[in-house]
């Protein structure tokens, strides 16, 4: 109502469309099919853009966009029958041309007709939802065209046969392949799949299925690998020149399904070529090749692994139960590590630095290497074999990068205490008679071993350093005191050890000699003076001695002897003759010992300052030893060494057995209880595996050994089990 | 400017036109131009001869300018009409477009134009198109107008009352309306929006069965190219339908729970970043509103939902939410009652929401209130478009911006009386008025400079400061 009001109406003529001519559209359409045909006749010049675009503005316009469509159809699908024609004409060769200079004729008019159809494009094809000029081209050209039925399998064959020619190493116009393949694409990517890709795929399985064969029958493990390589790059250099490229990861996976999948346990496993030949023979290239290769197959480098860790296995096995190598351990170790070093140097330089293969090969070591109990042994005793000698003469760098090596063969021992054990012994050895070569060295390697298990783990080994500072400091203050009283006196070195961090015997004391004995005495008053409720016991087991002695004929020599050594000789400068009842009683030597001490000064060529009645290598009861005076040697300072076993004998090889088992007790109960505390109750087995976990990084502790240890608690009334039921244990606080 | 041969002479209808290569380049290879310099067509460009084009020497100088600086003058004497026809020919209505109006921003909206449309009653409702048309549903008929404005052929089914139209793409239109009794024909069509011809019909099939039914609101998913419509079946079939927009083919119906209502929706929303459908039923079509997200991922769920059914008896001062739409920018749903404010509900939580009412916008409307409401009410519609929120209330529009939705502007036009509804699309505002019929054209200026130019002739722009309460 209110827009009357406001509004007039104005009555609008009626718009009739004004049809000028009743022929019009079929005149201005003749115009348009003539320039289409003079197009595609390459007769262009002589057309006139505006026109053209005029007029099929107008007929678009005067809604005669049906019949510009239609008639764009009709003229464009007879064209392309004729070009059909004359390309199936083409004989041979000149096939592929024929078809590559019309689809370039095609479609240059092709674009030439969509800006004359501009504006049909523009307003007509999207409110009819037909197909734009362009791809109107493009579909006719495939439908008349590619898939006629004289062409469609002759271009497939043809660009087959091009592709097998350049397999087999003919030159090809690669050009001209591109051309046709882009084509292809054009035409959408279904045309290309269907009318190409998929043949292509499928022929070329087929060709490198019978090739594959063929050269597996003939090649070795390493020729085929570098067959199958350059095959692979062929085909990726071939789709990077004419093919699209998504077609590079098909087709690489139909080489890679044919010449390696189908292959691969036969490659690997190939008779004197194969994996483990290659592995032994150190041979870096075919190795890496054969891991770029089967990377790209599923479960392919997983294949490489399990031989790789087999082999790895068997063969570290067999170096740790050879009897011959396990003999000597410096040897032992270096195989170790050298084995080390040849699958590291492997898997950096052929695999990549694979972390998959760097876990496997550790793995490995693990596995063997504990194959052999005495593993933590020989490795302390290489240890203290570069530190006493090995390591003079070499620079820190080496120095370290030795240790290093020994600390990586370290992390895969499972009883780390037991090589704690040892590696104190040792350590205390080299400590005490002074045959270490660099504190530098000693300590880095104490720092690792710290970083490695924690502090624990070397607060020990660094108190043993700690005491041989203050004995140091100790005796130079001893003498500072009582310097001008022992002018003559024998000089006195003392080691203050402080029990619990040595590697200690039971203290077997022996007499000294009375000029030695007061000597200690005095020494003894003096730390008692400094250190107020301290305990000292002598470790003469552990000494050493140089003393003076005149031979016949006034030849002086200075002899580097042991504690218990020195006892002896001492007795003789009193007697020529003692007989080893005598020196039993006089020393007080323990039997064992005095027996090896009297060995090593009697029985050693060259050494021999004793004689021995009757002349025999073991010592009995009832022999007499003498002063032997005709003793003689090059040397001024003589060594005479205690025969001593560097291995562990098999009963003190039990011995320390026994005693890891019993340090292992309370570290085992001290795991139960922390566990027990936080988790108030807790099943059996999880306490088991609670335990082991937190004792890995020392020793793999025995089930058996943590059931030992938890009845043990029970009894002492840190635990109970649950009344109900028996596998629960219950932590009382 | 020294190389001769980029100078190009043209002869325009007689007029001798004369520019450069690089000028002509703007117009892009889709157009007259760059097809005309196309290696294709060997120009003879030795020739002296101008090149002759048999058009409007009047019209070809404006866009040629536009070609040279990227701005629209169209001179007092020379129709738009014409000028939007040369442009067509010349493939340059995209420039022509751009140079018209700029990137959309509710605070920078100026009216550009009103017009007056012949449908008598109220109109039900407008719809902005993707390329800066619009189509305007009044009573049984949809009036449908390109970007120039320019209207094309009315669509109508069957002649049948219209609930609700949407743009499928720049060419297409979906109409809904009422079934026609006595006849099987069902209530929804695809339109050709140039020449108006009914493309095709949607069917609804239960139990493989063609059945009538009245389609209301309509909800289009352009990812997956589904159409989504409430449906009110026959035979109590109610609920929403699916439709693939390629086919055409019914894909899914979502019958109405018990106690629950959709088939009656008045608004529905797809969400592509959560795969769901906003369905909403609102005062005073139904007693009570019913707000919800459907999932038509199998199983098809109802995700979300919100009513004030369980409230109970009418309060004196209730606010009755009378539209509802969902930001997933904020994971929120903004709904509005009649005194516009505006309430907020979280999407996030699927239990029991409750609406924050904000009414910060009321204080302003206050005076104005009262003596508008004595008139036809016009329920207020929301609108979001780019991280603004758009209300209609009466005869104005507010937007509002931030994080905190303040009130930035507001947009009125005193003729035609209070706004029935308004959509936001193709770069445009559109703003129906339900008493003269007349819709206004809204618009960013393209620039500042052309800000400065044009100032807008009608209506008024008022650019209210951000309000603390």
């Amino acid at each position: 109502m209110s827009s009357q009001k406001k509004k007039t109406f104005q009555i609008e003529a009626f718009k009739h469309r004004v049809v000028v001519d009743p022929k019009y559209a079929d005149k201005t359409w003749k115009i348009l099919e003539h320039a289409i045909h003079e197009i595609y006749n390459h007769n262009a010049s002589g057309l006139s853009f505006e026109e053209l675009y005029r007029n099929a503005y107008n007929m678009v316009l005067h809604k005669y966009g049906e019949k510009l469509y239609s008639g764009l159809v009709t003229t464009m699908t007879a064209h392309l029958k004729e070009i059909s024609k004359s390309i199936e004409a083409a004989q041979g060769g000149s096939f592929l041309e024929e078809l590559n200079r019309k689809w370039t004729d095609h479609n240059k008019a092709l674009q030439m007709i969509r800006d004359i159809l501009m504006y049909m494009d523009r307003t007509f094809v999207p409110s009819t939802h037909k197909t734009p000029v362009y791809e109107l081209g493009l579909n006719l050209w495939r439908d008349n065209v590619i898939h006629s039925s004289n062409i469609q399998t002759r271009l497939l064959n043809t660009l087959l046969e091009l592709i097998l020619r350049e397999r087999t190493g003919e030159v090809i116009n690669r050009g001209l392949t591109r051309n046709i393949i882009k084509m292809l694409m054009d035409l959408g990517s279904s045309v290309y799949q269907e009318d190409f890709e998929k043949p292509f795929l499928e022929v070329s399985a087929n060709f490198f299925r019978v090739e594959s064969q063929q050269f597996i029958e003939c090649c070795d493990c390493g020729d085929y690998l570098k067959k199958a390589e350059r095959r692979l790059n062929e085909e990726i250099e071939r789709v990077s020149h004419y093919l699209d490229s998504n077609s590079e990861v098909k087709i690489t996976n139909v080489v890679e399904r044919e010449m390696i999948a189908n292959h691969m346990l036969r490659l690997v496993h190939m008779e004197n070529s194969g994996l483990v030949n290659m592995l032994l023979d150190d041979k870096y290239e075919d190795l890496g090749r054969m891991y770029s290769l089967f990377r790209r197959v599923i479960n392919g480098l997983s294949t490489i692994r399990d031989v790789m860790t087999s082999h790895i296995r068997e063969a570290g096995k067999e170096l740790v139960t050879d009897p011959e190598i396990v003999k000597d351990p410096v040897e032992f170790v270096q195989r170790l590590l050298d084995e080390k070093d040849k699958y590291d140097k492997i898997i950096t330089l052929a695999f990549n630095n694979d972390k998959t293969f760097q876990n496997a090969l550790n793995s490995s070591f693990e596995y063997f290497i504990n194959l052999n109990p005495r593993s933590p042994e020989y490795i302390s005793l290489f240890v203290d074999d570069k530190l006493r000698k090995g390591l003079k003469g070499v620079s820190e760098e080496d120095v370290e990068v030795v240790l290093d090596k020994v600390m990586m063969l370290f992390r895969f021992l499972q009883e780390k205490d037991v090589f704690e054990k040892y590696y104190k012994q040792h350590l205390a050895k080299r400590l005490l008679s002074g045959k270490t070569v660099s504190d530098d060295a000693e300590r880095s390697l104490i720092v690792k071993l710290k970083t490695e298990c924690g502090y624990q783990f070397t607060s020990k080994l660094e108190g043993m350093f700690t005491d041989m500072k203050t004995s140091q400091d100790t005796v130079q203050g001893f003498y500072a005191g009582h310097g001008h009283e022992l002018m003559d006196a024998p000089t006195l070195v003392v080691q203050v050890l402080t029990t619990g961090s040595w590697p200690t015997q039971p203290s077997m004391p022996c007499n000294l000699p009375a000029e030695l004995s007061a000597l200690c005495e005095k020494f003894r008053s003096y730390y008692l003076g400094t250190h107020t409720g301290r305990r000292l016991s002598w470790q003469t087991n552990m000494g050493t001695a140089d003393i003076k002695a005149t031979f016949g004929k006034g030849q002086k020599h200075e002899l580097n002897v042991s504690t218990y050594q020195m006892c002896v000789l001492m007795l003789f400068n009193n007697a020529d003759r003692l007989t080893y009842k005598e020196i039993e009683q006089a020393t007080e030597i323990p039997a064992p010992e005095l027996k090896r001490c009297l060995q090593s000064l009697a029985c050693v060529k060259g050494k021999n300052v004793l004689r021995k009645e009757p002349m025999s290598k073991d010592i009995a009861e009832n022999d007499a030893f003498l002063f032997n005076d005709k003793f003689t040697s090059k040397f001024y300072k003589v060594k005479i060494g205690t025969v001593v076993a560097q291995k562990e004998s098999e009963p003190e090889k039990q011995e320390t057995r026994q005693r890891v088992e019993e340090d292992r007790k309370p570290q085992i109960e001290a795991a139960i209880v922390r566990i027990m505390k936080s988790r108030r109750v807790l099943d059996h087995n999880n306490v088991v595996a609670e335990v082991t976990k937190q004792l890995q990084s020392r020793f793999l502790p025995n089930p058996v050994e943590i059931k030992k240890r938890i009845e043990s608690l029970i009894e002492r009334e840190f635990l109970e089990r649950d009344s109900a039921d028996r596998k629960l244990y219950r932590y009382l606080a | 400017m020294n190389n001769p041969r980029d100078l190009i002479r043209f002869n325009v209808g007689g007029k001798i036109f004369q520019t450069t290569s690089t000028t002509l380049a703007n117009a892009g290879r889709s157009s007259f131009f760059g097809a005309l310099f196309d290696d294709n067509w060997n120009l003879n460009s030795n020739s002296d001869d101008p090149i002759f084009i048999d058009r409007n020497p009047d019209c070809f100088g404006v866009l040629l300018d536009l070609l040279r600086t990227g701005e629209l003058c169209i001179p007092p004497h020379l129709p738009e009409k014409l000028l939007f026809r040369e442009a067509y020919f010349y493939g340059l209505s995209d420039h022509v477009r751009c140079a018209r109006w700029g990137p959309f921003d509710g605070n920078r909206l100026r009216l550009t134009s009103s017009v007056s449309g012949r449908a008598p009653g109220d109109g039900t409702a407008i719809r902005a198109g993707p390329d800066g048309g619009c189509c305007v549903a009044h009573g049984c008929i949809v009036h449908v107008y390109d970007w120039t404005l320019e209207d094309h052929p009315p669509l109508q089914l069957d002649y049948q009352i219209v609930n609700d139209v949407g743009w499928l793409d720049s060419h297409n239109v979906v109409v809904s309306a009422c079934e026609r009794l006595g006849r099987g024909d069902c209530g929804m069509g695809l339109f050709n929006a140039v020449d108006g011809e009914l493309r095709h019909r949607f069917h609804v099939l239960h139990d493989s069965q063609v059945k009538s039914f009245t389609a209301g609101a309509l909800g289009f998913d352009s990812n997956q190219h589904k159409i989504f419509a409430s449906c009110k079946g026959r035979s109590n079939e109610y609920g929403i339908g699916v439709w693939d927009q390629m086919t055409g083919h019914q894909l899914d119906f979502f019958y109405e729970p018990l106690g629950w209502s959709l088939g009656d929706a008045d608004r529905l929303q797809w969400l592509p970043g959560s795969n769901c459908l906003l369905v909403a039923t609102l005062f005073p079509r139904k007693d009570h509103c019913y707000i919800s997200l459907l999932d038509f991922r199998a199983p098809k769920s109802m995700v979300w939902a919100w009513s004030d059914a369980h409230v109970g008896g009418m309060m004196e001062d209730q606010k009755r939410v009378r539209d509802a739409i969902a930001m997933e920018e904020t994971s929120s749903m903004c709904v509005v009652n009649e005194f516009e404010d505006l309430g907020f509900m979280d999407l996030r939580s699927s239990g029991a929401t409750s609406i924050r009412w904000s009414s910060r916008s009321r204080l302003i409307m206050k005076g104005k209130h009262d003596k508008m409401a004595e008139d036809e009410p016009c329920y207020p519609k929301l609108g979001f478009h780019n991280g603004q929120l758009f209300s209609s209330m009466n005869d104005s529009i507010s937007v509002f911006s931030g994080p905190e939705w303040v009130l930035t502007s507001r947009l009125r036009c005193a003729y035609g009386g209070p706004i029935c509804d308004f959509s936001i699309g193709g770069g445009r505002l559109f703003a129906l008025h339900s008493e003269e019929n007349v819709f206004d054209v809204w618009e960013a200026p393209p620039c500042a400079l052309a800000l400065k130019a044009t100032q807008p002739e009608r209506g008024i722009c008022l650019i209210v400061g951000a309000e603390k309460q």
